[in-house]
């Protein structure tokens, strides 16, 4: 207060002052309206100008210095994909008419010495020059290899040799190529456009693959000259994956040489609508190999030669496109995610749901239930086929449509048919169902069973593979056989409950999460506990009436026999750096314990027996033990008698080093029902992987397999007497009756049988159900529903007989 | 009995606090550190190796400035009366420093101390001026309003920005500094009709100048201020050197359209714009946030210069009036003159954005001058309550 007194009354900031300040306030506010209406005239008069100006020098000024993309090498380090250096070459018309044009001759004598393919002329190049120039950055030749381009570069570098060389200049970039070609074609995937991945490990690893670019780019210093400074572009890192390139050769020489061999042998197209194999190592979950047919150059990608590309006539009015890719079909009308391109196996899928639905809500590709009048809407199942299409009402061009029908066979071709693809998996999963029983102690192994040859769940009839029945069976005689009536009553013993919590557990519905594009989601595939019926338990304790994926179930099995650890399948363990360096190991990764040591013991010694004794005997490479179990899977609409036939399996017997999984997608044969298919194939395979192993041989080889193996040396061709048993000779000729009997099946419209047609070589035992012999023709008659067997085999004569209706 | 009045009157009244411009204040400042990410992050990863380096800088001065904020704010503004003179005496001393081998250069500009951390003595000048002058307006109470009185008082704000001018040789600097006097002095004097005079006598010569320029009599090999000035006029004829600054930045708000690339998104920061996070930053913002963005920023500081406004109308006394009309000067300018030549509406010279440009000093000493602020606005009396 004190202070105050001295300065006399403190000074009051006045009523006048307040004003003056509102004055300034005013003109500060005026400036601030200037400068934005400034703002604004700028961006209104300019702004097209000055986006276009900021957008050519980007061009100019700076440019962008690619980052050389990573490579994917395999477990040995051998390279699958790399990239190359190549240059693009730039000329600037703008330097080249400066001075009276000086340079354009010299420079174009330069550039048409090489041998360098140029996108201009000579003369083309001349014009273009003096009528653009303004034009600083034109690329006349692309992607031009070093070789190539040495002698121009050559001349370039030596500025004093050769002084009028202005105005042209080199712009490095990178080229993917792929030594192997289209080994691996599924997993590796390629590179489309610009550095984006397409596909397999290209797209799912795009990010660490493809680097940061660098940049060259020009600023004012302090002499307000323009300098030039480089940012180094950051370079991809490389991938090294489990996949072993030799293992890789083997599996696809060999589904190559089953699909030349079946090739238009029972229709016109490939040896199967798609052949798969995964090998796994059952300890780590890494892929060895995975591959599946038919492949494609992944250097060439889009080469659409020998593919049969089909344009439905009606393409102008309708719109409805047939793709072939050298086959029959390319969607897999199972796959309820797949726009499946045979349209009637689709729609009629799509209405059998429909029906169905009222009773049990399946998913897609399952149904349990028979609704009257299959054949009915069999029969007029075009003509809504038609009415349906019809909503793309557009005409087609035929360019349009031949294109639509293009790309749609690529994308078919460009798919992993081992990880995009469901189906049912059929009796390849009845380790699972024997798992889940085992180890909840719902089963003990000491259970025996009694197999007639149907078995009434509901109220239907589920027959087994073999009508006759497989009478007294053991446990591992179930198995052994694949008795569908056994495993019938093992599902109806573990229950839905349980059941589900296992089909859970070994992660079917859900992704495996593989490292790898385009993983189908198969969780509407599979059952809903709470929406099971009594048949749905039945027939998927057999592996019908649900959808997996490849990689599922060989994830799966690995758990199986690997002591109960399911690991998270992958491709890629380690990235490294540019300079070599290991920046990230990606360690096997356990994700859940599925069922106990024990369990996975005595599943291992099910599954020897099953090679050993049962269906898989053809399954077993010469000189090794293996373990493993066959499927043959009926496909929807089950009236088509198509089948997915596959083996699954691990070798060595006492310790497993490999999982196998072998899936064949309708065979191209008269017959598809046989799982010999599968097993051969796999046979073929482990003939020379596990040598290639260095897996020792244990058991003695017989003089017919010394003889085999050393012609197997010289060719890995497979004499084809082997491949079709007897059996399928039969139902060839069997086969053409067919449709003869459709009186008889519309009668009777709640059997379901599910074939299983694997080598059943037993006789009918005692305590079978009698069966009355036909007396026209010999066969004996089923006393369920009248159908007629073969007394041999224990199937249907009349293949329509077995279908769902 | 000061004490006694004063707690009694605490118990009466609210004290009160500008949160309003509080909240602008952090505002700026977050917003400015973000977009000094954004814009220098390129260049500070190609310099540096580590693309928050001028983020890293930056946030530690925000921090420090913060803190001397509160400290100032808590302070009764009364005291810095009697360091009138030598905040005067400092000021001078300061930029008399860069001459010894304490002050050094940077970008050919000696214009920073090295005194443990780095000072801009201009900065400090410019706080320095705003207490001086506020507290010798008070001195001189009446005189001022006569014409010797503004003569002299202009006459003393002379020698420091000729200080500025000459040794910094920052003539922007020097501009602001008399500036902010010029209006100190204009709000405490009666008249208009001399301001006028002077400013448009000022703008006259201003336009000679240009004049002469224009007709090529003075040109840029005289002095670099005439290229300046040539750039201006035509920035498109000097576009690879003296205008390529402006251009680039002319480029960056036209290409920004109503709502801007997206944050991030400039092109023109990668390399193009020299030394975007100095003067540059606000024609980064109109690249990357549109017109809309930059609408958005002129706003703030309006709503800013708006407060101090309201809070010189309601101060205590005129000595803390003059304070913050010192403190809105100083930020109305900055901001004005920034945006004008970045929008080429002026000749280029280097004048940075408050909060947003890079700089320690300068966001120090701001945020210093904002605690002067709420210091006086901590005193002000609510209408409705006591006395």
């Amino acid at each position: 207060m004190g202070r105050k007194k001295r300065d006399t009354k403190p000074q009051r900031f006045t009523g006048r002052m307040q004003k003056k300040l509102t004055v300034l306030f005013l003109i500060i506010l005026a400036a601030f309206g200037v400068l934005t209406v400034r703002l604004y005239a700028i961006n209104r008069d300019n702004g097209e100008e000055y986006k276009k100006q900021v957008l050519s020098q980007q061009e100019y000024d700076s440019k962008v210095l690619p980052a050389k993309r990573g490579e994917i090498v395999d477990c040995n380090g051998t390279k699958i994909a790399v990239s190359q250096k190549v240059y693009n070459v730039v000329v600037d018309a703008k330097t080249l008419n400066s001075n009276d044009g000086q340079y354009l001759e010299p420079v174009l004598n330069a550039l048409y010495d090489t041998d360098i393919e140029f996108s201009y002329t000579r003369e083309d190049l001349r014009s273009y020059i003096i009528s653009n120039p303004t034009s600083q950055y034109r690329i006349i030749a692309k992607k031009q290899k070093y070789d190539l381009i040495s002698p121009l570069m050559e001349k370039l570098n030596d500025k004093a040799g050769n002084p009028n060389l202005k105005g042209v200049w080199l712009e490095n970039t990178y080229q993917r190529t792929y030594p192997y070609g289209s080994l691996a074609c599924d997993v590796i995937g390629f590179v489309q456009g610009d550095n984006e991945g397409a596909y397999g490990l290209e797209e799912f690893y795009n990010e660490t693959l493809n680097g940061t670019p660098g940049r060259e780019y020009g600023y004012l210093n302090d002499d307000e000259n323009l300098e030039r400074t480089i940012k180094q572009p950051d370079n991809g890192k490389t991938l090294v994956t489990s996949i072993d390139v030799n293992i890789q050769s083997i599996v696809e020489k060999h589904i190559l040489a089953f699909n030349k061999e079946h090739e238009n042998e029972f229709r016109e197209g490939n040896g199967s609508k798609n052949t798969g194999v995964i090998i796994m190592n059952p300890h780590t979950g890494e892929v060895m190999a995975m591959a599946s047919y038919p492949v494609y150059d992944l250097n060439d990608p889009r080469n659409t030669d020998g593919m049969n590309i089909v344009v439905d006539e009606d393409y102008a009015t309708q719109g409805i496109i047939n793709v072939d890719v050298g086959e029959e079909e390319t969607g897999e009308a199972e796959d309820g995610e797949e726009e499946a391109s045979g349209e009637e196996e689709s729609t009629e899928e799509k209405e059998d749901t429909e029906e169905n639905g009222d009773e049990t809500d399946a998913p897609a590709g399952k149904t349990t239930t028979a609704p009257a009048g299959v054949g009915d809407h069999g029969a007029d199942g075009d003509g809504e086929d038609a009415e349906e299409e019809k909503e793309k009402d557009r005409p087609k061009t035929y360019e349009e449509a031949y294109e639509d029908a293009k790309m749609e066979a690529l994308n078919a071709l460009w798919k992993n048919f081992c990880i995009t693809t469901t189906y049912e998996p059929g009796s390849t999963y009845k380790p699972f169902t024997m798992a889940a029983g085992l180890e909840e102690g719902i089963l003990t192994g000491n259970e025996s069973y009694n197999c007639t040859g149907v078995k009434e769940v509901g109220d239907h009839q589920i027959h087994c593979n073999n009508r006759f029945g497989h009478g007294m069976l053991t446990f591992s005689g179930a198995l052994e056989q694949s008795c569908n009536v056994a495993f019938m009553d093992i599902g109806a013993k573990i229950g839905k409950k349980i059941f589900m919590k296992y089909n859970k557990l070994y992660n079917f519905g859900l992704k495996t999460n593989i490292d790898l594009t385009g993983e189908a989601m198969t969780n509407t595939l599979v059952f809903d506990v709470d929406k099971m019926v009594p048949t749905d338990l039945a027939i998927s304790s057999f592996g019908q009436g649900f959808n997996v994926t490849m990689i599922q179930m060989a994830a799966g099995f690995c758990s199986l026999i690997n002591g109960g650890y399911y690991y998270q399948p992958h491709v890629v363990t380690r990235v490294i750096n540019d300079e070599g360096a290991t920046v990230k190991t990606i360690e096997p990764r356990v994700l859940k314990q599925t069922v106990s040591e024990e369990t996975s013991a005595k599943i291992k010694e099910l599954c020897n027996n099953v090679v050993s004794e049962g269906t898989g005997k053809s399954a077993r490479p010469a000189g090794y033990r293996i373990g493993g179990k066959t499927g043959t899977a009926e496909k929807y609409p089950r009236e088509k008698k198509n089948y997915v036939v596959s083996f699954i399996g691990f070798a060595p017997a006492d310790d497993p080093q490999i999982v196998i999984y072998t899936v064949i997608d309708e065979p191209n044969v008269p017959s598809q029902a046989s799982a010999r298919y599968a097993t051969l194939l796999t046979r073929d395979i482990l003939t020379e992987v596990l040598p290639y192993m260095h897996v020792f041989m244990t058991e003695e080889l017989s003089e017919e397999e010394r003889a085999e193996l050393s012609e197997a040396a010289l060719t890995f061709a497979r004499s084809s007497d082997k491949t079709v048993s007897e059996n399928e000779i039969d139902e060839e000729s069997t086969g053409e009756e067919g449709t003869g009997n459709e009186g008889a099946q519309g009668a009777d419209d709640s059997v379901i049988t599910f074939e299983e047609q694997e080598i059943t070589e037993q006789e009918p035992e005692e305590g079978k159900r009698e069966f009355a012999t036909d007396p026209e023709t010999g066969y004996l008659i089923d006393p369920t529903d009248g159908a007629l067997l073969d007394p041999d085999t224990g199937r249907p004569v009349d293949p329509s007989v077995s279908d769902l209706e | 009995m000061s004490d006694v009045r004063g707690r009694r009157k605490k118990n009466k009244e609210k004290t009160f606090f500008d949160y309003t411009m509080l909240f602008i204040v952090l505002f700026l400042l977050c917003f400015g550190l973000v977009m000094l990410y954004s814009v220098s992050s390129y260049e500070a990863s190609l310099d540096f190796g580590d693309s928050a380096y001028y983020l890293k800088k930056q946030a530690q001065a925000t921090l420090f400035g913060l803190v001397l904020m509160f400290v100032v704010m808590m302070v009764d503004y009364h005291i810095w009366r009697k360091l009138a003179i030598p905040a005067y005496l400092v000021s001078a001393a300061l930029i008399l420093l860069v001459l010894t081998p304490l002050g050094y250069e940077v970008n050919g500009a000696r214009r920073w101390l090295n005194v443990g951390i780095s000072l801009q003595p201009a900065e400090v000048a410019k706080a320095g001026m705003i207490l001086f002058f506020a507290a010798y307006v008070c001195k001189i109470g009446r005189n001022v309003q006569t014409l010797k009185g503004v003569i002299k008082t202009l006459l003393l704000g002379v020698p420091i920005s000729v200080l500025v001018l000459t040794i910094t040789e920052n003539l922007s600097t020097a501009i602001i500094i008399f500036g902010i006097i010029f209006m100190m002095v204009f709000v405490a004097t009666p008249n208009y009709k001399e301001y006028f005079i002077l400013g448009f006598s000022l703008f006259a010569v201003a336009a000679v100048f240009v004049l002469l320029v224009k007709k090529g009599v003075l040109t840029s090999e005289q002095s670099y201020r005439f290229g300046r000035i040539e750039a201006w006029l035509n920035p498109e004829a000097y576009a690879s050197t003296t205008g390529f600054q402006t251009l680039q930045a002319l480029y960056a708000i036209g290409s920004g359209e109503v709502f801007g690339k997206g944050l991030g998104q400039s092109m023109q920061k990668l390399g193009f714009i020299p030394e975007a996070q100095n003067d540059m930053v606000f024609s980064i913002i109109c690249e990357e946030l549109g017109l809309f963005g930059a609408g958005a920023v002129l706003l703030m500081f309006l709503i800013l210069i708006w407060r101090c406004l309201v809070v010189a109308n309601n101060a205590e006394d005129m000595y803390g009036a003059l304070i913050v009309v010192g403190v809105m000067a100083h930020i109305s300018l900055q901001v004005i003159l920034n945006v004008a030549v970045v929008t080429n509406t002026i000749p280029n010279t280097g004048i940075t954005l408050p909060f947003i440009s890079y700089g320690g000093s300068a966001v120090v000493f701001l945020l210093i001058e904002i605690g002067l602020v709420f210091s006086v606005a901590r005193r002000i009396k609510l209408r409705n309550s006591g006395e």
